[in-house]
This record gives C-alpha cells, structure tokens and sequence, in this order.
C-alpha cells in the first residue's frame, strides 16, 4: 500500500504533535521523506489488540532482523515489532500462535493476569527478568508485537571496550566467547564462576519454555543475551516459539547452533517426514553448545577436520550438521585442536557425563540429548563445588573442584594449598527416622553464603525459592565457623542451641542439624 | 587455543570518476566510516568479514587490500577521470585469486567473497574482459548499484543478476545504501546457506532503490 506523500506527511505531524492517533491503517514502512531523504523520528501510535494504544517512534533505518524490525517507544521501555514479510503479518495461524505466547504460555504473567497456569506473582516477576516476553498484539496499523526492552544490564556501557564503540549496543553472547573477548576490558569479562552463573540461569528459563510444551526453536549467541559481570543470561526473540499443537514458525536456526539433523534434512521439502524441525530436541543441542561456549570460550564442534575440499560451505554444512564431530569426541579425535588445553574433565563428572551425551551419544541422535532440567541441576550442583583460585592473577578466577585430594586451578595450574572443607548435606528419608542420605555437596570458601536450599530438604534452588543469605562461612581467627545469620532451630554438634548470630566451628567429621524443624537437614564436615 | 573461524571476503568497488566529486564521494567517504562503526559494533560481522577497497576512475586500483575489520584505516578517496570498470572488474578477479583461500584437503578455506559495486556513469573501457575475468574466479553475491540517473544498467547486467537503482546520489541516498550494504554484510555473516553453493540471502533493498528486473 503506497500512501501519497502529502497525506502521509500530514499524519506524520499529526502524529508526531501528540493529537488523536490518525495514523490507523498507514503501514509505517512507507513513511519516509522524499524531500530531505534523511533518517525519519517521529512518533507514531499504534493500536493493540485490547484497544489501548502505545506511542513508537519511527525510524526510517529501524534495526532489522530476519523476521521482523523493531521500533521503541519514546521512553524506550518497550520495542515494537512488525513483520518483514507482510504475508507473515497477515497469517492468521501466526497470528493465533502469537496470541497464545502472549497468554496461556507467558511465564512472565502471573496466572491470575492471564499468563501460564500455575504462575504467581512471584514467578513471574522473576522470569520477567530472564525472558523478553512479548506483552501485547500490536493490531494497528498493522499486526505486530509489544516485547519489554532487555534489562540495562545487558547493554554495554561507554567503559565495556577502550577500542571499540560499544555504548548502548546489547551483549549478544559471542561478544563474551570469541576472539571479540580481547577487545573488553577485563572487568566486562567476568570469570568461570560468573560466566557458570550465566549458564545456570539460561538453563533454568530453557528448561521452564520446555516445561510447558513450548521450544525456543532459535537459541543462539543472537537470541541470549548475557552479562558475565553479573552472571545472568535474558532470553529474547520469543515471537518464534514452536507452541504445542499450533502452526510452527519457518525458522531454521542460526548457524552454529542449528541442530545437525535439522542442517543435514534442510533441503528435503518442509513436508517430507525426514525433514528435521526446530523442536524441543534441537533446543537441547543449542542450549549446551551455549553453555560450552560460556564455559570454555570455544565452539564444540568447530575443529580442524576438513570435511570437503570442495568449498568453504560444503565443509561447513558437513562439520555442522551431517558429519559433525565433537572437538573432545574421546573415540574419535579427528577434530581435536592440537592445543585443547582445558577440557571437560575439568568440570565435575557429572557434567562432565552431560557434555558426552550432548555431543558425543546425542549429536546424531537427538533422544540421547540431556534435558534441560539435567543441565540446570548438574551446573547447579558444580556451582556448589566451586573454589577460588589461589592465583591472584588467574584470569577464571574460580574453578570446580572436581578432587578435593588434588586441588589444582585447571585454568592456571596453581595448587592450593590450604585445606579443603566440604559440606556434605543429607535429608532423612520418610517414613525412615534417623536414617539420612545425601542431598547435596558444598565446597566451603571464605564468605560462602547458604540459603534455604542448604538448610530444607524439600527447598531447591531455583525460581520458587527465597534468595534470602541465611548463614555464611567465615575463616576467623584460624578457624573456619559457620555463622547463622537467619536459621531458626540450627543445633551444634553437641546438640546445643545455635542462635543467630552465633556459629559452628568447622571441624573434619562433625556432623549437625541445620534446622530442627520439618525437614531440616543434617550437615556433616569433611576435611581433606 | 587456536581459531577456526572462516574469513568472510567484502569487496567494495567504488566509482570515484569526475561526476562522482563534490557531495557523491564526500557520501561515500561518510558511508565507509559508518559502515566500519557498524560492522564492528556487530560481533559476528567483526569475527568474520575482512574488507577491501578497489577504486576505479582513469584506471582502477586496490586501495586497501582485504583487511580485518579491526584493523582497517579508511582510504583517502578523491573524484576525477574517466570510468575504467572493466579495469576494476580484473583488479577483483585478481584479488579474489590472490587473497581469498580456497579450501583444499589441508586448509580450511574462506567463504565465498561478497562484491559490492557502486557506479554512476557508463564504463569508459572494454567492461567484456573484466567481465571475463571474474567469470574464472568463485564470488558469492555480486551486487551492483547504479547510482543516479547517468549510470549505465545494461551494462550492470552483464556482471550480475543483483543490480539495484538508486534514484539519485544524495547524501541520504548513499547513507541508505551504505547501511544496507552494512546489514547484507551482518546476515552473512550469520546465515547459513539452504544448501552449499546456494546464494546468500540478503536483507530487502533500501526503500526508494529498484531492483532492475
């Protein structure tokens, strides 16, 4: 639809002088001066689906994705997204799935404000913060969506580079895990634990998507956004969601993180039953390609192997998708790089485990592929295993510690020398009174925070718990002590009272209850 | 740890004959600037793609060979003389041979080279050889713009499908173009190909440019 100039000219100013939207029906891609040729800013409205209207402003060179281009609103709190292909826009299958993501399925709307069952207040608000969710159906002047904007965090600020401009531009994923890396400054890096943090929270939202039936279909460095300063990971690019039963999105993926079955059937036609698709299964190949990426600042599949000689793209499609190998594949190292120098052995077995089955069992075979649950409990559970390095200047910082008989930095080679204190938490098993098993590990550090899940069997941590520190480990006067900040009912070793305030010495064998109360845990102290 | 990371070849091939002085190649001096804040604002773009400048007037020349973005300077660029396409079209065929690796049994090769051609006039030399010249060497997407009323299509046709119109040669025209040339350069980076060997698909052409059919 192509508007005269005068008259889209006229509603421009009518517009952009903060009278009643007139601008209905007037596609905004059309808009654009003829006179000065220069980049339009002006302000538009838009209509949603529940009547109410929201200002955007118009941008001739609005950044432009593969499926949609985005506009904000003049407080920048919201983006608006229209369709590149009006043909999309008009869909009303698309349309119809869109509207589902944005109610029955939206983690980021408490179930009683007409998000996904089971949602409350509190859940919401903390997905809120982990997903760009979109928020309403743009219906005029024409079908689109009202996603929030990322949280500040995750855009650079003017102290993010000394060589490049990176002010305002968002931190997609690869700025972090590349050879981009060496232009940051170090502050804006973060290190193993942050980036580990980073790998946690991604998980944790994937496996709440997967939870519901629904399949991101388009994880990538592009579509995570993360802040390794503070070790917390947003998920954007929602709109393409496969949703349970409705029409899927044309998406295919983004190259590196596109499945290999999904890159091997790319040309078998859309409706051939070989054809692979973006389903929940080949989230489960980009969700720990990421995190491979996060933890070890290298691609998993990106070795040296030729696979063609033939062109640089036939090799590539090979080494991603049909003939794909895994750089640490143990029974085949064909595409090992010579200097792999850290490696997952240097993580815990059980992630360790994890990697195997996601590139190694489940590359060509996507069943064998760890969920996402696995991931969050098993990055969780290394998380609680992490130690400082002892080298001031090690650059990762922390690392797992995988032996407590040898603990050495696998980053920096540094040995530590101190003792090293586990916690080793055991819940009583019902109906079973005085008979305990293990529920959890802690490595113990100087300023080691517990929480509720270190103190309740029936307490985990994730979205539901409380965040709340409840004691700390201290290393005070030569002695390392557990302080209660927060417990009720913590009993010391001899079975006295341990008020807030007050602390348990940590002493190799001593055993106690973190809380008497209903289903308290029992803490016992290892020390090698 | 070493990189495996393939090398995307950009080639800009700039008319800089005497119609192009004045506001057109001050234009282009502004888009080469943005176009590098862009691309290295982009962390794909900025890991894959390497640039060159070829310029062509009386004769043509590499003015920049291909060059990591981090460490490409912007040319001095200057308007006058003739249109010595054809020449440019040999000096890419030349490049392309000499500076993008082809993938062999024992090196991992570049991507095929992406070509961005802006002219406002008609070839002054034998554009056929030129033509031939490249027709031996392996380019990914040509795409040629002519800029303003003056430039000659037909002969654009005969080096690409992909020639695109641009009604004038304001400065907001080549900002357009040098923009659009910065996104096509961010997709490929990022895309990957239906099939090996397939065309790269790139972003729609700037509004108010015409794809000559």
């Amino acid at each position: 639809m192509q508007i005269p100039q005068a008259a889209a000219k006229a509603q421009r100013k009518r517009s952009f002088h903060g009278e009643a939207s007139t601008n209905i029906g007037l596609c905004p891609i059309f808009v654009r001066c003829r006179i000065c040729h220069q980049n339009m800013s002006e302000i538009l409205t838009a209509v949603l689906e529940s009547g109410d209207t929201i200002e955007y402003v118009y941008d001739l060179n609005a950044p432009r994705g593969g499926m949609k281009h985005t506009f904000f609103t003049p407080d920048k709190r919201f983006a608006v997204q229209f369709f590149n292909d009006p043909k999309d826009a008009l869909n009303p299958r698309l349309q119809d799935r869109i509207r589902t993501i944005t109610t029955i399925y939206n983690p980021t709307l408490s179930e009683a404000n007409g998000g996904a069952l089971g949602n409350t207040e509190k859940t919401a608000e903390y997905f809120r913060q982990r997903f760009c969710w979109p928020v309403a159906i743009v219906r005029s002047p024409e079908f689109g969506i009202v996603c929030p904007t990322y949280p500040q965090n995750f855009f650079f600020d003017g102290e993010a580079s000394s060589v490049l401009n990176l002010k305002g531009k968002d931190k997609k994923s690869n700025w972090f895990t590349g050879k981009n890396r060496k232009y940051l400054n170090p502050a804006e890096r973060g290190d193993f634990r942050t980036m580990l943090g980073v790998a946690i929270g991604l998980s944790r939202t994937i496996r709440r998507m997967h939870q519901a039936g629904l399949a991101h279909s388009d994880l990538s460095c592009n579509n995570v956004l993360i802040d390794p300063k503070s070790g917390s990971a947003v998920v954007i690019d929602i709109d393409s969601l496969v949703v349970p039963n409705k029409y899927a999105p044309e998406v295919v993926g983004t190259r590196g993180y596109i499945a290999p079955e999904v890159l091997a059937t790319l040309d078998l036609n859309i409706s051939d039953p070989n054809r692979a698709l973006p389903n929940v299964l080949t989230d489960l190949h980009a969700l720990p390609v990421l995190i491979y990426e996060y933890l070890f600042c290298r691609h998993p599949l990106l070795g040296p192997k030729i696979y063609s000689a033939n062109s640089a793209e036939e090799d590539d499609h090979l080494a991603l998708g049909a003939k794909a190998t895994f750089i640490e594949n143990p029974h085949d190292t064909s595409n090992r790089p010579p200097d792999l120098d850290v490696t997952i052995s240097a993580l815990s077995e059980e992630l360790e485990r994890l990697f195997l089955r996601a590139f190694v069992d489940g590359l060509h075979n996507p069943s064998e592929r760890p969920t996402a649950m696995e991931w969050e409990r098993e990055l969780l559970a290394a998380w609680d295993k992490l130690i400082p390095c002892a080298n001031p200047r090690c650059e990762k910082k922390w690392f797992i510690l995988r032996d407590p008989k040898s603990p050495v930095c696998p980053f920096c080679g540094t040995k530590i020398t101190n003792n090293v204190i586990q916690l080793v938490f055991k819940s009583e098993l019902r109906g079973k009174k005085g008979i305990y098993r293990d529920k959890s590990e802690l490595t113990v550090f100087d300023g080691l925070p517990l929480y509720d899940w270190h103190v309740f069997s029936n307490i985990y941590n994730d979205e539901k718990a409380d965040s709340a520190m409840r004691g700390y480990v201290s290393y005070y006067n030569g002695r390392w002590i557990l302080v209660n900040s927060g417990i009720d009912g913590m009993i010391s070793p001899s079975g006295m009272p341990v008020p807030k305030g007050r602390a348990i010495e940590l002493k190799d064998g001593a055993v106690f209850l973190m809380t008497n109360r209903e289903n308290g845990l029992l803490c016992e102290v290892m020390i090698s | 740890m070493s990189d495996y990371i393939r090398r995307l070849p950009v080639y800009l091939l700039l008319d800089c004959s005497g119609s192009m002085s004045g506001e057109p190649i001050e234009a282009v001096k502004q888009g080469i600037k943005t176009l590098l804040s862009e691309l290295r604002g982009d962390p794909q773009a900025l890991e894959t793609a390497f640039l060159s400048i070829i310029t062509f007037d009386s004769s043509a020349r590499q003015l920049m060979p291909l060059t990591e973005l981090m460490l490409f300077k912007e040319p001095p660029l200057q308007a006058g003389g003739a249109t010595a396409l054809g020449g440019a079209l040999k000096i890419l065929a030349d490049c392309v041979r000499n500076e993008v690796r082809t993938s062999t049994a024992t090196q991992k090769g570049d991507w095929k080279p992406l070509v961005f051609l802006m002219t406002d006039g008609a070839p002054t030399d034998n554009i056929d050889e030129g033509v031939d010249a490249i027709n031996n060497v392996s380019v990914g997407n040509i795409i040629a713009c002519a800029a303003g009323a003056n430039a000659n299509v037909n002969c654009l046709k005969k080096i690409t499908n992909n020639v695109l119109m641009m009604n004038n040669l304001t400065a907001g025209d080549m900002a357009q173009f040098f923009a659009w040339v910065s996104g096509s350069i961010k997709a490929s980076s990022r895309s990957i190909d239906a099939a090996p060997g397939a065309p790269v698909q790139l972003p729609p052409p700037p509004q108010g440019f015409v794809i000559v059919p």
